[in-house]
């Protein structure tokens, strides 16, 4: 009940799906908890702050975080969740739908990053813990710009780790595949079921299988593992 | 203390904050003329983030709104506001002037 007791973790997207998950377990393990998100929470622990914000927009990311230094003295860990998802043939992809996804799901968390690597930084100390796709490997047909940012998630990553590790901070990406979550109602379910059966874990994923990574990740014992992908279910 | 000499004090401050991080050998000899980037700096390019990084906090704490200091405007002059603590520091002022009007 106390794996994270002391730190504090900043989670986007934590009203719901995986960031709700992740942000509830944080929570349960000791930890105050920062959500970013668009919307309001019903996430009502003491230990939880939430921030409306919107994540399309980095002037508003720098704004919560000016605000950020006045609630918190640290961060600790961050998990860049949020993400949205138009999945369409290329063709017929409206482009302010994939300008979104390029501003949520890749530019947001660089500016997150980036402005919670500036906490860090004073404590020496940090996980920058990225959620990423199966989209990456799989590359199915509609998901051209949502896998592309995904697979710019870790490579984001990748970078950030070489230029915050002399401050020992860690950035890492959890690719998951699939979650019952509002993200996954989106998809025609015949398709997701399909991909999920073609794997070596041919089943969806659960909370527990995601949670075991960002544990791992986050671990004070995983200081030397960085600028890692690492793939559920047999994606590679 | 005029804002000249607040911000002084923020510039000269996170060069403080770098030597407390830097090893006795590589200590900065800190003063308002102070080379920061270029032939004469002795500051590498991860140490002069750091300094960029402790003022844009520090001004953007003390005058409540994001401030870069990093902006295309900064990069594509002549003479680099990094070229020096008084560069800096005259940059700083500049765009503090726009925020906030002495």
């Amino acid at each position: 009940m106390d794996l994270y007791l002391g730190k504090t973790a900043l989670v986007t997207g934590a009203t719901r799906g995986v960031g709700r998950i992740i942000a509830d377990h944080f929570l349960n393990e000791g930890a105050t908890v920062v959500g970013f998100a668009r919307g309001e929470s019903s996430l009502a622990a003491a230990a939880y702050h939430h921030v409306q914000v919107d994540l399309a927009d980095p002037m508003a990311i720098q704004k919560a975080f000016l605000g950020l230094h006045k609630q918190v003295t640290r961060l600790d860990i961050v998990v860049n969740n949020a993400a949205v998802l138009t999945s369409q043939y290329a063709m017929i992809m409206p482009p302010a739908a994939a300008q979104a996804m390029v501003n949520v799901n890749l530019l947001a968390p660089f500016i997150v990053s980036r402005e919670a690597a500036k906490f860090m930084r004073k404590t020496k100390w940090g996980r920058i813990i990225n959620i990423g796709s199966m989209a990456v490997s799989l590359e199915p047909m509609g998901d051209s710009v949502y896998a592309a940012t995904k697979a710019g998630l870790s490579t984001l990553a990748n970078v950030m780790a070489k230029e915050f590790g002399p401050m020992n901070v860690t950035c890492n990406t959890l690719a998951i595949t699939a979650i019952e979550s509002d993200m996954l109602a989106q998809l025609p379910r015949a398709k997701i079921e399909a991909i999920i059966a073609s794997l070596p874990a041919p089943r969806f994923a659960t909370p527990a299988d995601i949670l075991n990574v960002v544990d791992f990740f986050a671990a004070e014992a995983s200081s030397y593992v960085t600028a890692q992908t690492v793939f559920l279910g047999g994606v590679n | 203390m005029d804002r000249r000499d607040e911000v002084l004090a923020i510039v000269l401050g996170a060069l403080e904050n770098l030597n407390a991080e830097l090893d006795e050998a590589d200590q900065i000899q800190i003063g308002p003329t102070t080379p920061l980037f270029g032939d004469d700096a002795t500051l590498d390019s991860l140490s002069l983030v750091s300094v960029i990084v402790d003022v844009e906090t520090a001004l953007t704490m003390k005058w409540d709104a994001p401030i870069s200091l990093t902006d295309d405007r900064a990069m594509s002059r002549a003479i680099s506001p990094f070229d020096s603590v008084g560069t800096l520091t005259d940059y700083v002022l500049e765009l503090l002037q726009e925020i906030s009007p002495a």
